[in-house]
């Protein structure tokens, strides 16, 4: 039972089903999907802790009949080590959908931009049905590259960025993904989808200003 | 936590539809004077008597309402993102309707043009519908921009939210002198 909060935004409780370490320092979660929960591919939840909120992108797709996150456990982050201590079958609650980026589709080639776990919303897009796009995924190695599977089967032009590995597997970009936006991606006017720190957003934002002039930006942000 | 990313350093900006754009541009003064207003609306609430806690409840609405209406500015008619975003309905224009008849009820009729003045909040909501009125001159600029993109009645209903609330915000100023018992200034010729 969702009960609706003074923004107006509907809190949910729910069960962490299952954690899943997906690298070192990144770990799944898969919780209950709570009954009336909607949401569109790209969107976020509010996981809410007595008085600490995070916001996490949805990594699954709207027809999925659970809700997964995907989560880099920060050292003495507050939140992340909240769930990497939460038990399987403890209930948690959150607020949500939140947020606006989602995908906008126009006749302008698509560009999704990711840092580390800011793929998430992008998962989603792709797994409800998001085709013919150009994805970079930056990350420092290659054990990082989160859902490269999901990816590889929905788009030719999936693209790993990868900063700080010393054996480069075949396929993949040796620098951070700005540096592919300046001297590979083709010169045209793209949508722009960018999910990532703010520095890879500035930065990005800064390259995008001077080569690809007339496209589209849309972004989310992970402070 | 970080508010800041620089990527606006260099006086470029994205529009909630995603174009780049100049901070310069018409449509960003727009949306800038209703950010404005928010902010003065802001200021004179904070101004108020302790006892007013429907007015404060009744500012606040308009100022969330203008939060919609700043991204709907953001927004440019031609994009899908429009359809995401709340839009400014009849009813938010017949509760401010409301409001004006409900203040203008209590008070004295008008003699004279009266000067922005008197108590600090009064003061406040002069301001507040100075900067309503700008906000509405740039939002006529962008007018062509709707009809041509067949938003018609969206863009006549915000035109009408701002007139409306500007009017609301000079019987509000006349309503806050009245409260701490203060006299409107007449104009002297």
């Amino acid at each position: 039972m969702a009960v609706q909060q003074s923004t107006g935004a509907y809190v949910y409780s729910t069960e962490l089903l299952e954690r899943r370490w997906i690298s070192d320092k990144t770990f799944e979660i898969k919780l209950a999907r709570p009954p009336g929960f909607q949401f569109e591919p790209g969107q976020r939840i509010r996981l809410i802790h007595e008085k600490i909120e995070r916001d996490y992108s949805l990594v699954s797709a709207p027809g999925d009949s659970n809700l997964v996150l995907c989560i880099r456990h920060i050292t003495g982050g507050a939140f992340s080590s909240i769930l990497v201590d939460a038990r399987i079958g403890e209930r948690l609650r959150f607020s949500g959908p939140h947020g606006y980026f989602l995908f906008y589709p126009s006749g302008r080639p698509a560009v999704l931009i990711a840092t580390g776990t800011g793929i998430a919303p992008f998962c989603a897009m792709a797994c409800s049905g998001l085709k013919n796009f150009t994805l970079l995924h930056g990350v420092r190695s290659s054990d990082e590259l989160y859902y490269a599977s999901v990816f590889r089967v929905r788009t030719t032009h999936y693209i790993a960025c990868l900063s700080a590995e010393s054996r480069l597997p075949r396929g993949t970009f040796r620098g951070r993904v700005t540096g592919y936006l300046k001297k590979n991606l083709p010169v045209e006017t793209y949508d722009f989808y960018l999910c990532g720190r703010s520095e890879m957003i500035r930065d990005a934002m800064a390259v995008i200003d001077d080569r690809f002039k007339g496209s589209f930006v849309y972004t989310e942000i992970f402070y | 936590m970080k508010i800041y990313t620089g990527s606006g350093d260099r006086g470029m900006t994205s529009l909630f539809s995603g174009e780049r754009v100049k901070k310069s541009y018409e449509r960003v003064e727009a949306y800038g004077d209703v950010d404005e207003l928010n902010s003065v609306l802001g200021a004179l609430v904070a101004a108020l008597p302790g006892d007013t806690d429907a007015m404060v409840k009744e500012i606040q609405d308009i100022q969330s309402d203008l939060f919609h209406l700043g991204a709907w500015l953001a927004t440019t008619p031609d994009s899908p993102s429009l359809s995401k975003i709340e839009k400014i309905s009849p009813a938010k224009i017949n509760t401010l309707e409301s409001a004006i008849d409900r203040l203008q009820e209590r008070l004295p009729p008008l003699q004279a043009f009266i000067l922005p003045g008197g108590h600090l909040s009064a003061a406040l909501a002069h301001i507040a519908r100075t900067v309503c009125r700008r906000a509405e001159r740039h939002v006529v600029l962008l007018r062509e921009e709707y009809i041509s993109n067949g938003v018609t009645k969206q863009f006549e209903a915000v035109l009408s939210y701002l007139n409306r609330l500007s009017d609301y915000l000079f019987v509000l100023a006349r309503y806050c002198n009245q409260m701490r018992e203060v006299n409107d200034i007449p104009w002297r010729k």
